[in-house]
């Protein structure tokens, strides 16, 4: 007999002695769940269960049988049933939550959670489950007050604090995510997981040099993990001086250990493979094409801000769009916007990548535009099942090139992507005759206020970007702006000014390269309106590098404010030099360090000038590609039918 | 094994259940207000959750049996009362609503929601003196509260005094925003009395002060456009759109101003709004308006009636029945009128010539139908299709063999489109697609002459008459 037989046969008979011992049961079930045996398994737990009815492990066990058994749904039966006849009962209201969610029935979870965390206010798993549905709702707020509840509860326990973090990051207060995480590396530097969120978190405080190290420490960890090499991917970019090549060999990297299991539902589909595997035949270059936008952030972001009038112009008899995204919750204007246009909105979430894929298939998208990358929600390795014959980057995490062979074009500009840096990619570039995205400006933008200089008489630099951008180099440049300048003023905003340790080690980089901290206001977080309207404040504003802002240099625009640019090699060291020559304010960008100090010298002098340039700014910007979304929609439409013919052609 | 018992408070217990209730989760309201009832004695508190849970499970009834009892229990407790006064109210029963408001004000003098809720009883019962007087009251006692103005706002307005009315939403206004709804409705209220530049006003201010909100823009929008401002309300209606994507009303307009891509026809969501709203002024605005058609359809349908009287008429969009109207002294058979909008039919009803009138969307309508008509006729309507291919074919399949097909449209002038999207909504089409078009349906044109179909500021819109004849009967 071997050692599990042996110990099948203890455990049985331990059952027959104590009948009405709840442990005997319970260690008999283990067992046999083990062994997979989940019949008998499941009616060992529903003993000790009867007799232990507020054991919440042993609820949970036997939700993990009929897990793998797939009887969920019998289970959720009994459960409710249990939770009627006895309403006080913590367990069987905490299990009925982890069958709802296991069933995609989240928000039936998340008020399961809630009962059982209401009835229970001292037991930490409930609390912790319902912050992680929370979370998964976008409830964020209500997410950390359920974590830092369940963490109150079990300080020591390494799982909750990392969801805690997790969900602080989400909400931009990197600082405080970064003091939970450092703690518990303190106690050990074995978690992967740990290491690159904590790595993300110091990529958004401005210690891009720390974060690349930390992504670089959790690779040495785990080689052949993708969520090292992930995190890789999202904190090189911010790197002073990281170049094309290096970021597309990271890509590489990350893009060659994402597994490439061939799904089996590739047979069986109404259209079998042809072009890049997948089938094309009997498809023509002018037939209505599916487009499915994969993406975590359709709604109120920049991947929304920037992308959802481009959509909302495509015609709807040429191209019908079917979103892969997540709830973001009711009242997202722009969540609205996209759900209005789309033919089908698919909830990514609860389906895995392999599922994900295969549902692409099965409805047939023809194209598939990724507007994730590799971001926290990413969906990359769905894109590398192959979701549809052809697939396109676009905005969303697009900082660089994905590296990705599956990923088969890229959408750029001739200012983003120019033919002599093609080589920096590893997919054909799809270059608009514009620019490579469209601003959708907020109906609530307040109206632009005059220059601010004219009243104060002295020149108000600004740099709205989060800290991420904001690297030691970016403020020795600003510095020596403000050295040539001596009475002009900086006004930084972002989320992390939130937090007064971060203020005052910003604060301290200034004062070390010799401006007197007076000089240089640095504001925190507001609503979006607020934001915008902080713009009547500042008279220029001043690009980060090398990763240079989007939206908020589209934000500034319409604001009435322009931005000198420094464009770098990147994907994202390009985004604004596109954006100010769609607006058509080429003269604001420099290529090197010195040209730019020169530039935002030489802008702030002519006071009368940009008086100017801000009263026209506006309507400039409105009447320019940069918004001007029919154009624009007909561009993208064009693109989209010519990686649809390049594909059937192939 | 991992033991957790309930430990919480019942007070604690009773409070989640409010909280949960206020912020809409009746899941988790539900089994947690179960188990309060288990260790909580009955109390007027626990049956006013019970009703507002009940109610916001959609469940009125059960809501409604919940207060019965507590009051049988508890006669003395004003809240109660009032939480079933605003329930009959919410349900259309507004007499016993005006008596529970009533004993709810009896108990508490001073309570001014009470008062209100009377008030508001009373609008709807249409005595609105005696709800002025109440609203009055309690709006002195809450001067900040947007509701209570607006119903005494409502309540001045029946009262025959409409400039004290936009008086008292005015008052509740801050040039700091805010008071979302007493906004809108003070701009409806101008729009209402045609007072255009003053609405666009008010929601230039509510602009400015950061409201973020589909209506205000959308009100403008119809405001701007009430002015000639076609431009500017273009610009409205695509912000409006931005913040309400779902509102067809809306997207039709933008996509009309040429910023969205047009839609092949007018949704019927859109046209229900407009013509529900138009319906009263509709006979008078369009005699003003120099309106042709009905006299020039009157003229075809002599010639037809004179060769087959009786037959029965089947009018699409019929609206308030000025084709009806025109044709009703001829020999017609029956007249069946389809449209989509109720408030247009009930004025048609009210003429008392259509034997049958019929809500529905016509090609809807026409699709769901097998019938067969001598003579079916559109005047003004088929502006709202864009694309003509769909409908021709439904018509076509409903007419008889020696049926005709009588309908006007505006004339596409310039471009080399088939059909356009005009920026007020309608859509304008070319002789030639129409002979196409008639012609790929299985019609052939029996006349198609330029038509005025109406004065526009003084100058003719040029548009076409049609009669089609199925194809078959020629050669
Ligand atoms: C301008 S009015 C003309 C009414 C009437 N035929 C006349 O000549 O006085 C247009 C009418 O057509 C109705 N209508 C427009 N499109 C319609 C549709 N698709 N289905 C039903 N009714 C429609 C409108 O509700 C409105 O009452």
């Amino acid at each position: 007999m071997n050692a599990i037989a042996m110990s099948r046969h203890g455990a049985l008979r331990r059952c027959g002695v104590a009948p009405a011992d709840p442990a005997a049961w319970n260690r008999l079930g283990r067992i046999l769940l083990a062994s997979e045996e989940l019949c008998l398994a499941g009616a060992a737990f529903a003993e000790a269960s009867a007799l232990v009815p507020q054991a919440l492990d042993i609820a949970l066990l036997a939700v993990e049988v009929a897990t793998t058994a797939g009887t969920l749904p019998d289970t959720l039966v009994r459960l409710a049933d249990r939770c009627a006849a006895d309403p006080f009962n913590v367990a069987a209201h905490t299990a009925r939550g982890v069958v709802l969610q296991r069933l995609g029935r989240h928000d039936e979870a998340l008020d399961a959670f809630e009962v059982a965390s209401a009835l229970a206010p001292d037991a930490p798993l409930p609390a912790r489950l319902l912050g992680g549905v929370m979370a998964r709702s976008n409830r964020l707020r209500e997410a950390e007050a359920a974590l830092r509840h369940a963490h109150g509860l079990e300080p020591d326990n390494a799982d909750i604090a990392n969801d805690l973090a997790t969900v602080l990051m989400r909400m931009h207060r990197h600082a405080e995510a970064r003091a939970i995480l450092l703690r518990l590396l303190e106690r050990s530097r074995e978690s992967v997981t740990v290491l690159c969120n904590l790595a993300t978190a110091t990529t958004c405080v401005g210690l891009q040099e720390e974060a690349v190290a930390l992504a670089e420490e959790a690779i040495r960890l785990d080689p052949d993990a993708v969520l090292p090499w992930r995190t890789l991917c999202s904190s090189l970019p911010y790197l002073d001086g990281a170049s094309g090549e290096r970021l597309l060999a990271a890509a590489r990297g990350c893009a060659e250990r994402l597994p490439r299991a061939l799904h089996p539902s590739w047979s069986g589909l109404t259209r079998p493979p042809r072009a890049n595997g997948m089938k094309v035949v009997g498809s023509s270059p002018t037939m209505t094409l599916k487009i499915g936008l994969l993406s975590g952030s359709l709604r109120s972001h920049p991947v929304g801000w920037l992308t959802v009038a481009g959509f909302e112009a495509l015609d709807p008899d040429e191209f019908r769009l079917i979103c892969f995204g997540r709830d973001a919750g009711g009242g997202d204007p722009i969540a609205a916007r996209f759900r209005a246009i789309a033919r089908q909105w698919i909830d990514t979430d609860g389906l895995s990548d392999a599922a994900l894929a295969a549902r692409a298939r099965e409805i047939g998208v023809d194209i598939l535009i990724d507007l994730g990358g590799y971001g926290d929600s990413s969906r990359m390795l769905a894109c590398a099942y192959r979701m549809a014959p052809v697939q396109i980057k676009w905005v969303g995490m697009q900082n660089h090139s994905t590296g990705l062979a599956e990923m088969d074009f890229f959408i750029g500009d001739r200012w983003e992507t120019p033919p002599e840096f093609a080589h920096l990619y590893s997919e054909r570039l799809l270059c608009l005759p514009d620019g490579y995205v469209c601003y959708s400006p907020p109906p609530y933008a307040p109206d632009v206020a005059p220059l601010p200089a004219l009243s104060n008489g002295f020149i108000t630099f600004g740099c709205f970007n989060n800290l991420a951008k904001i690297t030691l180099r970016v403020i020795q440049v600003w510095a020596d702006i403000l050295h040539r300048i001596p009475d002009a003023r900086l006004v930084l905003k972002t989320h992390q000014f939130s937090d007064a340790d971060t203020a005052a080690r910003v604060r301290g980089r200034f004062a070390a390269a010799g401006i007197d901290p007076e000089r240089i206001a640095l504001r925190g977080s507001s609503r979006h309106r607020d934001f915008m309207a902080e713009y009547n404040d500042i008279d220029i504003a001043l690009d980060p590098f090398p990763y240079s802002s989007g939206l908020t240099t589209c934000e500034a625009l319409w604001m009435g404010v322009p931005t000198v640019v420094y464009a770098g090699e990147i994907f994202a060291a390009r985004h604004s030099l596109s954006h100010m020559c769609n607006a058509g304010l080429a003269d604001w960008v420099a290529y090197d360090t010195e040209t730019y100090t020169a530039l935002a010298v030489a802008k702030a002098s002519g006071m009368a000038a940009l008086a100017a340039l801000r009263a026209r700014l506006r309507a400039q910007v409105k009447a320019s590609p940069l918004t001007d979304a029919p154009r624009f929609g007909t561009n993208l439409a064009a693109a989209l039918r010519f990686a649809w013919k390049a594909c059937i052609s192939a | 094994m991992e033991v957790v018992h309930a430990t919480a408070t019942p007070l604690a217990l009773v409070q989640r259940v409010s909280a949960l209730i206020d912020a809409g989760r009746a899941g988790a309201a539900g089994p947690l207000l179960a188990a309060a009832r288990q260790i909580v004695a009955p109390s007027p508190e626990l049956s006013l959750l019970a009703a507002r849970l009940a109610e916001s499970q959609g469940d009125p009834g059960l809501a409604r049996a919940e207060l019965d009892v507590a009051i049988e229990a508890a006669p003395d407790h004003a809240g109660l009362w009032k939480q079933r006064a605003a329930l009959c109210q919410r349900l259309g029963d507004f007499d016993r609503a005006a008596r529970d408001a009533a004993e709810a004000v009896c108990l508490d003098p001073a309570d001014p929601d009470a008062k209100a809720l009377l008030g508001s009883a009373m609008l709807s019962l249409g005595r609105p003196a005696e709800a002025w007087a109440c609203l009055a009251e309690a709006c002195a006692a809450v001067p900040t509260n947007a509701a209570f103005r607006e119903a005494l706002a409502i309540a001045t307005e029946a009262n025959g005094d409409p400039e004290a009315a936009l008086g008292t939403l005015m008052e509740g206004l801050s040039p700091k925003g805010g008071a979302l709804n007493l906004r809108n409705a003070a701009i409806l209220f101008c729009i209402r009395h045609r007072a255009f530049q003053k609405a666009v006003a008010l929601a230039e201010d509510g602009r400015i002060a950061g409201t973020v909100d589909a209506c205000l823009f959308g009100l403008k929008g119809h405001a701007q456009s009430s002015l000639g401002l076609h431009t500017e309300a273009a610009d409205s209606y695509a912000e409006a759109l931005k913040l309400g994507p779902d509102d067809p009303y809306v997207r039709h307009l933008v996509q009309a101003s040429g910023l969205l891509p047009g839609a092949k026809r007018a949704p019927p969501d859109y046209l229900r709004t407009v013509f529900d709203g138009y319906a009263d002024r509709f006979d008078s605005h369009l005699i003003a308006l120099g309106y042709q058609i009905p006299g020039a359809i009157r003229r075809i349908a002599m010639a037809y009636l004179d060769r087959h009287p009786g037959r029965p008429v089947l009018d699409l969009g019929c609206g308030t029945g000025l084709v009806g109207v025109a044709i009703g002294d001829l020999p017609v058979g029956p007249l069946t009128g389809v449209d989509v909008s109720a408030r247009m039919l009930a004025e048609a009803g009210a003429k008392g010539i259509y034997a049958t009138l019929e809500e529905a969307d016509v090609q809807d309508w026409l699709d769901a139908e097998n019938s067969q008509w001598g003579l079916i006729l559109a005047g003004d309507v088929v502006c709202y299709f864009g694309a003509l291919e769909a409908l021709l074919r439904s018509v076509r399949e409903r007419l008889a063999g020696d049926g005709w097909f009588v309908f006007s449209v505006e004339e596409h002038v310039d471009g080399e489109s088939g059909w356009a999207l005009l920026r007020q909504g309608r859509y304008a089409h070319s002789r030639d697609y129409l002979e196409d078009a008639l012609g790929a349906a299985g019609f052939a044109v029996h006349a198609l002459r330029p038509q005025v179909i109406r004065h526009e500021a003084g100058a003719p819109v040029p548009g076409f008459l049609i009669v089609a004849e199925p194809a078959a009967l020629v050669n």
